[in-house]
């Protein structure tokens, strides 16, 4: 049976995929505080297991279907999409409400899900003796199902709300003990920057939509198949092609991925990941290790299609994607705080799914941002178990690893599984981020980009060996100065074990940051008779993503290149070995805690480095001073002037004052005295009359009625009027000095037709303002045209 | 006070003959071009009216309009209500003149016997029950009020004078002639003649009058009747 | 100037209407005394006949004879107002003990 038409309750089956915790959000945040903690934690958990089971179901739908009458595999199509109602249609934009299932999101939902369950299932003890149990779990539903609407849709539109939604999700999660004002601040940060961000997203939507007048992402990956179709976007002076179709892609690629920078923290917009550390840390687990931060590289990937046409965009992303992984690498060796290393770990690992992106090696990039899910969700539930012993031990500042030490002896689980999370991470054989890390690095030794210089991938490479030496060194100071040596602290010494609910989530990331690595084997020719599954994921995402560079209309270019064996293997050997000596470094500088070795480096040569490192680089300083001081000086003005002044003062104000102004006006003639209204009565009969008095223009009628002519002076009421003299001159001549002494005409006349010139002309005498007003109007013609009667003009006289 | 009734007796002592005498003079009729009026017929003198020019028919109606003036300033400026009263009244019997004058006989009678006979006996009357003759009399509207009130009054007379000035209406020099008689034969303005009109043409509005005047009766009575019905506070109210 | 005082006209009889009934507004005005403000009432009634009057003369034919029956229904109009505007004011003044308008700007009790 055809997946595409499974609907149930008449919505459509991936619908529901986003749905279900939707639901339970909606349970929790309302009816929550009205149940038990158990029944909450059941509600949200079994809300995203039943999206996992829905998911695992509709994936690998074909498994369930008997092989005769099985429809293809996901990863043989394109996938498919489903409606569910037409939600924005302004002229020829069409924005359906549809889902598109194919391998890219497949694995997206998959990981979400799957992590997603077990970050619940963590949560039921990290917070269990928190006040605010069944809101917690209401945003962290609503986070999930906003991220699946943003990772199933099939436009953009679409995907904005789930983008916004995981936004606003994470805004409140961070400031989720908001009683205390830094960490409300600090969600407020992640809002704010994560908008600036959006700001960039929305206005390359505009960019796409107006040119290419769809924002479906089917529509817009044919862009590149038929680069003619935007080719004719004609916009300029001359009316030639001024926007050709990689300066289109190009802006708009940038400028989403600016607003992926906001997402997913790159430079410059990543200084709310640190300060994000405020929130509970299972949220840190799920939103910015496995799952929000990640949107910005499926948005890359998601229209990879788009980006393989732009070079320039591609430059911009690797290169943004590089500087980031190297400062934050460097930031996050003085950082003394668990979670801030940590999160200044995930900014770096997300420029390493950038740089991979940039060259486009998107598979490459989903597979990194896989791994990093499983290790450094684990690394983050791992660090909640430590600071949740080091409260138990009586610890104020959990988090503090200057405190801790020697941890090995009193949380062996989580000690096991940071240590194998440590592993991933470095990148160390057989783990997965061994696997995902490599192919990263091969991608880049390897890429061509049609308009890149050489170099530049060697220089990517170069650079994000750097990285990984970096990562290793600080991920294993971190290890050895948490867990090795000896306790640093009193509360170091009482802390314990956490419970099942919590280490069994980490026993089970551990796992699977274990062995997922085996399913994106790179293509070695000596695995070629290795079964099919070891390169499930290259051939799973195939159809997904873009594979080749577009160079021209019908031209393109392959993006993997096939090299030899022995490079690959010389690459892998190379990452390996930086890997290794980062371990040994950090266990020779940090195994037994902190070695006089790292004091004299720090007061010594490497002062200057500590300093910058400790303080970020200064980020958050310098932002506030080009960014958020001005903003808020604006914002005074505008307040000051338009609120207080503008709108208060004159507007409301001002009202009010005309309003009481005609009110005392009117009230002087109310006041209850008879007298008074007459006087108005008596005022009023005389403006009417003053009025007729001072307006009126002086006319006459001229109406033929076959022979005669009869005229008919309307000089106006008033005294004026009725006091003029008037004299009529049939022959029309304008001269009225001759009437002076002459008595007046009647005001009306008749005349015959032949008496009559071509026009008439009435003299009126004003004898209040004793001035003559001459009026001339022309004889209209008969019917049938008559013969002059009278010879001579008779004026009639009285 | 005196000295003015004198005038206003001898005006009438004047004028009755004057009016009573009066012939009328054949005038033909000027109307000019300007509207169809009544049609340009000739009179049929009566030989008991006198004719309509002349200096004592003038004088007779100076002398009345200069009466029914001075009485009405009498009525807006005596603090004396008694005194106001007075003025009303010689204000009505120059008015009753005024209509003898534009032979309309009937209703001058009626003039005097209603308003000068009973309506301003009305008034005396209460006048007396209220026992407070005094007054001040003027009253402020506001010094705002009286000054345009007063110039808009003095507009509206001013601008009537000068659209009579400027007008010529119709049959001026027959103004104090002496019209002619109706169909029937009778005096235009006699008894007869309004009597006539009155049941034929008037007959609603005469019934309709007559209810009015019955309303206003049972409404007077209504509304100035006692509240309470006891007759104790008769002697300390006075009303 | 001749003719204004010695060739009466109805032009005349109009401008003592006019006088008359801008006295009586006059009168409405500028007095407290609810009772002349009735007088000066019926000097406009009055002001009013002698206009209808004179533009009855002016026309003098069988029609402008209904004018003298409009004129005897004013008449019996106001006869009807200033009954019932007197008792009026004598009921007020049994309740207030004032006739002056200007203490009677309420509608209380």
């Amino acid at each position: 049976m055809d997946p595409q038409s499974l609907t149930f309750l008449g919505l459509p089956a991936l619908l529901w995929i986003p749905l279900l915790p939707l639901i339970g959000a909606a349970f929790n945040l309302i009816l929550g505080r009205y149940f038990s903690k158990a029944t909450v934690g059941t509600v949200a958990v079994a809300a995203v297991f039943g999206a996992c089971v829905l998911a695992g179901i509709l994936v690998f739908w074909g498994l369930f279907q008997h092989p005769n009458d099985a429809p293809q595999a996901l990863w043989q199509t394109g996938g498919y999409t489903q409606t569910a109602w037409n939600w924005l249609e302004v002229g020829s934009f069409k924005a359906p409400l549809a889902l598109h299932l194919d391998s890219l999101s497949a694995v997206m939902i998959l990981i979400i899900t799957f992590v997603g369950t077990w970050i619940h299932i963590y949560s039921t003890g990290y917070m269990a003796h928190d006040p605010g149990f069944a809101r917690y779990f209401g945003y962290l539903n609503l986070f999930t199902g906003a991220m699946l609407i943003l990772v199933l849709a099939a436009n953009l539109p679409v995907m904005f709300i789930g983008w916004e939604g995981v936004g606003l999700c994470s805004f409140l999660l961070i400031g989720f003990w908001y009683e205390n004002d830094a960490y409300a601040y600090a969600g407020r940060k992640a809002f704010v920057v994560n908008r600036i961000g959006d700001f960039a997203f929305l206005l390359g939507m505009f960019l796409l939509f107006w040119a290419v007048k769809s924002l479906d992402f089917a529509d817009l990956d044919n862009l590149a198949a038929h680069g003619a179709t935007y080719h004719d976007t004609t916009w300029g002076p001359h009316g030639s092609q001024v926007w050709e179709h990689e300066h289109l892609t190009a802006a708009a690629g940038i400028l989403l991925f600016i607003g992926a920078c906001g997402k997913s923290a790159q430079l410059p917009l990543f200084v709310w990941l640190p300060d994000a550390m405020a929130g509970p840390t299972p949220v840190s687990a799920l939103i910015h290790a496995a799952t929000m931060v990640t949107a910005g590289v499926y948005m890359v990937c998601r229209l990879s299609f788009m980006y393989v046409t732009s070079t320039t965009a591609m430059v911009v992303i690797a290169t943004v994607g590089l500087l980031t992984a190297l400062v934050a690498a460097f930031i996050a060796f003085a950082q003394t705080d668990l979670k801030k290393v940590l999160a200044y770990s995930t900014v770096s690992q997300l420029g390493f799914m950038f740089v991979a992106a940039g060259v486009g090696a998107f598979p490459a990039a989903i597979f990194h941002l896989g791994t990093h899910a499983f290790f450094k969700a684990c690394l983050f539930l791992g660090a909640g178990s430590v600071m949740h012993g080091m409260e138990h031990g009586g610890s104020k500042t959990p988090g503090d690893i200057t405190t801790m030490g020697g941890l090995r002896k009193h949380l062996p689980i989580t000690r096991i599984t940071f240590l194998i999370s440590c592993l991933a991470i470095t990148g160390i054989f057989p783990f997965s981020g061994f696997f995902s890390k490599d192919e990263i690095l091969g991608s880049d030794w390897t890429a061509h980009p049609p308009g890149w210089p050489d170099w530049y991938g060697k220089l990517l490479w170069g650079g994000l060996l750097i990285a990984a030496l970096g990562t290793a060194l600080y991920m294993w100071r971190l290890y050895f100065l948490v867990f090795g040596g000896n306790e640093r602290s009193e509360e170091a010494k009482h802390a314990h074990e956490s419970p099942a609910s919590m280490t069994s989530a980490l026993a089970i990331l551990a796992f699977f940051a274990t062995v997922i690595g085996f399913i994106g084997l790179p293509h070695l020719r000596m695995l070629e008779h290795a079964p099919g599954a070891v390169h499930a994921l290259w051939t799973w995402l195939a159809p997904s993503v873009a594979s080749s560079w577009y160079v021209a209309p019908g031209q393109t270019m392959p993006i993997a290149s096939e090299g030899a064996d022995s490079t690959t293997l010389a690459l892998m050997v190379g990452a390996l070995s930086v890997g290794v000596l980062g371990i040994l470094a950090a266990w020779g500088l940090y195994g037994r805690g902190p070695s006089k070795t790292v004091d004299r480096l720090v007061d010594g040569p490497l002062h200057d480095a500590y300093v910058a490192s400790k303080n970020k680089l200064w980020f958050d300083e310098v932002y506030d001073v080009i960014v958020v001081r001005p903003f808020k000086l604006l914002a005074r003005g505008l307040f000051e002037i338009v609120d207080r002044f503008i709108i208060d003062t004159v507007a409301v104000n001002g009202a009010a004052f005309v309003v009481g102004l005609f009110g005392r006006l009117a009230r002087w003639f109310q006041n209850g005295q008879v007298q008074r209204y007459l006087v108005g009565v008596i005022v009023g009969a005389a403006a009417v009359f003053l009025v007729t008095d001072c307006h009126h223009h002086p006319s006459f009628d001229i109406t033929r009625t076959g022979d005669s002519i009869s005229l008919r002076a309307e000089t106006g009421a008033g005294v004026a009027g009725s006091g003029a003299k008037l004299h009529w001159h049939l022959d029309g001549s304008t001269d009225c000095s001759v009437d002076k002494d002459k008595p007046g005409d009647p005001a009306e006349l008749t005349v015959r037709a032949g008496d009559t010139g071509a026009n008439v002309t009435l003299c009126v005498e004003d004898p209040v303002e004793k001035k003559t007003l001459v009026v001339t109007r022309r004889v209209p013609d008969a019917p049938e045209p008559t013969a002059p009667a009278v010879s001579g003009g008779n004026e009639v006289k009285p | 006070m005196k000295i003015y009734a004198l005038l206003v007796a001898f005006a009438m002592a004047l004028g009755a003959p004057a009016i009573a005498t009066a012939q009328p003079a054949p005038q033909a009729q000027h109307f000019g071009d300007v509207r169809t009026g009544p049609p340009a017929a000739s009179y049929s003198p009566h030989d008991d009216i006198v004719d309509g020019h002349g200096m004592g028919m003038a004088l007779l109606f100076w002398a009345f309009a200069i009466a029914t003036v001075v009485g009405a300033i009498f009525v807006i400026s005596r603090r004396n209500l008694i005194a106001a009263a007075m003025g009303m009244v010689g204000s009505f019997m120059g008015v009753a003149a005024i209509y003898m004058l534009l032979y309309a006989r009937f209703l001058a009678v009626v003039q005097m016997l209603v308003y000068a006979g009973a309506i301003m006996v009305l008034f005396v009357f209460v006048i007396m029950i209220l026992n407070r003759p005094e007054d001040e009399p003027v009253a402020p509207t506001g010094h705002v009020g009286q000054v345009v009130g007063g110039l808009a009054i003095l507009y509206l007379i001013g601008r009537l004078v000068m659209v009579l000035w400027t007008v010529e209406l119709p049959n001026k020099a027959a103004a104090l002639a002496a019209p002619r008689a109706t169909a029937l034969g009778h005096a235009w303005g006699s008894v007869n003649a309004v009597g006539t009109d009155l049941f034929n043409g008037g007959l609603f509005p005469f019934e309709a009058i007559s209810i009015l005047l019955l309303v206003a009766v049972v409404g007077a009575i209504a509304i100035a009747r006692p509240l309470s019905e006891d007759s104790n506070d008769e002697g300390t109210k006075g009303v | 100037m001749n003719d204004i005082l010695f060739d009466v006209g109805y032009g005349h009889f109009l401008v003592l209407s006019a006088v008359l009934f801008l006295i009586g507004v006059a009168g409405v005005l500028i007095r407290r005394n609810a009772l002349i403000m009735l007088m000066s009432v019926e000097l406009m009634l009055n002001a009013g006949n002698i206009a209808l009057l004179a533009f009855s003369r002016m026309w003098a034919d069988e029609a402008a004879l209904s004018a003298h029956t409009f004129a005897l229904i004013v008449i019996g109009v106001a006869a009807a107002e200033a009954s019932v505007g007197l008792a009026i004011v004598v009921a007020v003044f049994r309740g207030r003990r004032t006739i002056d308008v200007d203490k009677l700007t309420t509608l209380r009790h």
